[in-house]
């Protein structure tokens, strides 16, 4: 077990425990506009966190690519579809307008 | 049993049954939330298996999943929109 799988399986812990932690914590909020905050954690530092540590382990490879674009898939449509209900409970509320911004 | 595996049972056996739990109660908001967590939680269970298995080919799951489960959140946002 070298320095760098150590740091690996650290990312990777690091990462799981944020996933974990903030849907514990998303349970103990009411409002979904606080829910969605504690959905953002999850994909945008969760994420590239395990994503390093199964990065690290793999070394340069084509592993190591697919793992890498998946994550990015993550962390790029994660504030996309929290935007999204976020607007959706707006507009359900009555706060926006139901027509598209312009 | 390896670390990868661990983080995988913490993944399966945590995140997600709170996430399910989140989508299967409240109103239609809550559980679209709830949608959105357990899809990336998912995602990132089978990332984290595919490692523990050292199956690479395994991968392709995932990856497939990221981008259904975003497809099939932004349908549900477009659904749940109230009609003007």
């Amino acid at each position: 077990m070298n320095a760098i799988h150590v740091a690996a399986v650290c990312f990777f812990g690091l990462g799981v425990a944020v996933v974990v932690l903030t849907a514990i914590a998303s349970l103990r909020v009411g409002r979904p506009e606080d829910r969605l905050h504690f959905l953002t954690p999850t994909t945008s530092l969760g994420t590239p966190l395990i994503g390093l540590g199964l990065v690290l382990a793999n070394g340069w490879s084509l592993t190591s690519a697919q793992i890498v674009l998946t994550c990015a898939l993550l962390a790029i449509t994660g504030p996309v579809i929290a935007s999204a209900a976020a607007r959706v409970a707006a507009m359900r509320e009555g706060e926006i307008s139901q027509r598209s911004p312009e | 049993m390896n670390a990868w595996l661990v983080g995988d049972l913490a993944l399966v056996g945590i995140a997600l049954p709170v996430a399910v739990w989140i989508g299967a109660r409240g109103n239609a908001v809550d559980r679209l939330i709830g949608l959105e967590l357990s899809g990336v939680v998912a995602t990132l269970a089978l990332l984290a298996f595919s490692q523990a298995v050292a199956q690479p080919s395994y991968l392709i799951v995932p990856s497939v999943a990221a981008v259904l489960s975003f497809a099939g959140s932004l349908v549900f946002t477009r659904l749940l929109a109230p009609r003007p």
